[in-house]
């Protein structure tokens, strides 16, 4: 599949190209082969086919060699991806190794990567809000990056058309800040959980319990029945590849999808190199790949070009695709590509217990994870000294009191038929940070990659805004966990890398003005409008939401543009 | 019979552990192929005493039954820094020296209450040797994850669904 040779140039030409097969990839794939488009899809790394290439989907844990535990040797050569949570045996296939593909830390920045087919949305941990004026409206109402050049309203058919399809579990919990979409029913929350919404809800305004929003299949439409798609049946082991499609991904979903109408081309081992600029034509025109197999250089041809290589890596394909025209990058005239990245704050939790509730327990087992708290820091106005806030997990479960002193027949009897513990829960902080111009990527001047292409300079970190916020999390947290009667609450301060949030974002941002921005408010470059940028790389702030349902969004809406553009001859 | 076949027929399932027996089981070798631990047919019977000892066999297997103590030395094999590994081994040889001290008899000799007087010692700290701590703490850590994510246990005693049987419930009420 995918081989094409070498061949004609006519073999060679699209009518759009896609870089990059990940969860927005997979969408401008999906928008464009269902409208006719003869699509290349561009990936850089393996094949990976729904169900037939899960490897571990139906192992039993004594399957794993080290019950999932990553052998001393792999992590000490890999320390990065050894930090996320999921490099663990039965994922670990689906991520990049640090020394595989090398990038310049200039500050500590864990990046984490997976180069396949699907990207990282066959590992993703599925949540899936919707943004809110709240966030669109953020930069020009705090003062920060720039505007937004699109407002909720803009995007709120384009969610709707996305959620559809995807298949999101969740209520109608009618807040501003986090908007209603078109959900499937949501996975309950339990009696903790409910416990503290009710003390929320009675204690302070504006703070919210909700069932994360997550996308699987709780009740399938038949629009998933047609993907080939069947029901979660919570199986929780999505990291391997769900052989169910219970959750979304491209693999089970939108790349088989496109595939389906005969109209897409999908061509794995295909590192783009960079974007051809055609000076006298003022426009791109194709894109030249590297054959990963061959190492042989091949151009591919197509009127519209869509740059979805993951946030990080779009900076990446952009800056190097240099021409008479554009010097430092395609379409960048203003010198900004590359900066103003931000990504999520990750870096505190926050655990504790209850005493109450001992008549109860859960049964089962719940994807989504358990609660979310959307933000209601300096949400309605600015009342800290930070800008901006935080959502929040909140997640509760019924311990067991694991007794492992002493040996012999009391041990395996305890080991077996543990007693019941406290209720336990925990919370994690997921902050918004500010884009700056400091927090940058570049291509290195020396160093290249196996294929000749310039390292990627990550130049991210953390500023006294975090800081500040993150202590205001610790503050409000103990104090509602303590209102509502909770015991024992601890704070962890991980000062973890930024990146391992793996919610990079920014450096192509999207922007009113081709002078503070480098995409239009149809995700196309200023200077050079048959690119689009619809992955993370476009984005101007942050929000405190989770990211992968407005770049499906967002791109959605974008391939709707250029099909418009198309058909009106403009592009 | 192409070679993967025969690795594949070679294959030790012990309890549901996947290992890799150590070739043409050489004597005086340990049944497994290791990369950097030594271990000898001795020292492997040896663990398996400790094991069975940890967890004994009752109305159902204990830990030595189900091979766990092959599990502890592929963790100690594959997940360790090498000073852990060469105290582990220490430690073991010490366990050794101790009960033959104390009981005049091999550890794998000793009756079932002397193993478990022994294991008490150094649980209690009454031994004044870092190498067994450092030994029995990995031994007793790994057996006790090895056993409970078992084949044995997670079919007969802990059953695991990939698809639970019963539906999430965060209401569920304790069955006493």
């Amino acid at each position: 599949m995918g081989d094409i040779d070498n061949g004609s140039v006519k073999d060679r030409t699209f009518d759009t190209i896609v870089i990059g097969s990940g969860m927005s990839g997979g969408w401008a794939a999906k928008e464009f082969t269902e409208n006719g488009f003869k699509t290349l899809v561009l990936e850089r790394g393996r094949d990976v086919q729904h169900i037939k290439d899960y490897p571990t989907a139906n192992m039993f844990p004594y399957e794993f060699e080290h019950r999932g535990e990553m052998p001393l040797e792999v992590r000490k050569a890999n320390p990065v991806i050894n930090r996320c949570y999921a490099f663990r045996e039965d994922a670990a296939h689906f991520f990049v190794k640090d020394a595989e593909h090398p990038y310049i830390q200039e500050k500590p920045f864990d990046w984490i990567r997976g180069y396949q087919v699907g990207g990282k949305s066959l590992m993703w941990a599925k949540a899936t809000q919707r943004w809110s004026n709240f966030d669109y409206e953020g930069p020009a109402r705090d003062g920060f990056a720039v505007d937004w050049p699109i407002r909720y309203e803009d995007m709120a058919p384009w969610y709707s058309h996305v959620e559809k399809f995807v298949g999101i579990a969740g209520n109608k919990d009618g807040l501003a800040q986090l908007p209603d979409g078109e959900f499937l029913p949501a996975f309950p929350l339990n009696v903790v959980e409910d416990y503290f919404k009710k003390q929320l809800s009675q204690k302070y305004r504006h703070r919210h319990v909700i069932s994360e929003r997550v996308a699987h299949l709780t009740q399938p439409n038949p629009i998933h029945f047609e993907q080939g798609r069947g029901q979660c049946m919570s199986r929780d082991l999505c990291q391997r590849g769900c052989p169910l499609g219970g959750y979304f991904s491209s693999n089970s979903s939108t790349i088989p999808w496109a595939k389906k109408t005969g109209n897409l081309t999908l061509r794995p081992f295909s590192v783009v190199h960079s974007v051809i600029y055609d000076d006298k034509k003022n426009r791109a025109t194709g894109v030249r790949v590297i054959d990963t197999n061959t190492k042989k250089d091949i151009e591919f041809y197509a009127k519209v070009i869509f740059v979805n290589a993951g946030a990080l890596n779009s900076n990446l394909v952009l800056l190097n695709s240099v021409s008479t025209r554009f010097p430092h990058g395609l379409g960048n005239d203003n010198g900004l590509m590359g900066k103003f990245v931000a990504f999520h704050n990750y870096s505190a939790r926050i655990s504790a217990q209850y005493n109450g509730f001992k008549e109860f327990t859960t049964v089962g087992r719940n994807p989504a994870g358990g609660g979310y708290m959307p933000r209601f820091r300096n949400l309605f106005k600015q009342e800290t000294d930070f800008l901006r806030g935080y959502a929040a997990g909140f997640s509760a479960y019924r311990s067991t009191n694991r007794d492992d002193s002493g040996t012999g027949a009391g041990l395996k009897q305890r080991l077996l038929y543990p007693e019941r513990g406290p209720w336990k829960i925990g919370s994690h902080m997921m902050g918004e940070t500010i884009p700056k111009e400091t927090n940058m990527v570049s291509l290195d001047t020396d160093k290249k990659d196996a294929w000749g292409i310039p390292l990627l300079k990550i130049s991210v970190e953390y500023d006294d805004n975090d800081e500040k916020m993150k202590q205001d999390y610790f503050e409000q947290f103990t104090e509602m966990l303590t209102e509502a009667g909770f015991v024992n609450i601890e704070r962890h301060n991980s000062d973890q890398n930024p990146g391992i949030d793996i919610h990079e974002m920014g450096g192509i941002r999207m922007g009113r003005d081709p002078r503070t921005s480098l995409l239009n408010k149809w995700n196309q470059l200023y200077a050079c409008n048959n690119v689009y940028v619809t992955d993370g790389a476009c984005m101007t702030s942050t929000s405190t939401q989770n990211p992968s349902l407005t770049y499906m969004a967002l791109t959605a809406r974008a391939v709707d543009h250029a099909i418009q553009q198309c058909k009106k001859g403009e592009l | 019979m192409k070679r993967r076949d025969v690795i594949q027929r070679l294959v030790i399932v012990a309890g549901g552990f996947v290992l890799v027996p150590s070739c043409l089981q050489q004597p005086g070798k340990a049944s497994i192929a290791l990369k950097l631990v030594e271990v000898t047919d001795i020292q492997e019977h040896l663990l398996a005493a400790v094991a069975s000892a940890i967890i004994p066999a009752t109305d159902t297997p204990g830990a030595g039954d189900l091979g766990c103590h092959l599990f502890v030395l592929k963790m100690l094999d594959d997940c360790y820094e090498k000073e852990a590994q060469q105290k582990f081994m220490r430690g073991l040889n010490d366990l050794e020296s101790y009960a033959k001290q104390k009981f005049s008899y091999s550890f794998a000799k000793c009756t079932g209450q002397q193993q478990q007087d022994i294991l008490k010692d150094i649980e209690e700290k009454k031994i004044n040797n870092a190498d067994i701590t450092g030994f029995f703490d990995i031994m007793k850590e790994k057996t006790l994850e090895g056993y409970l994510t078992s084949k044995y246990v997670l079919t007969n005693i802990n059953k695991y669904e990939f698809i639970p049987s019963e539906k999430y419930n965060g209401y569920a009420p304790v069955k006493q």
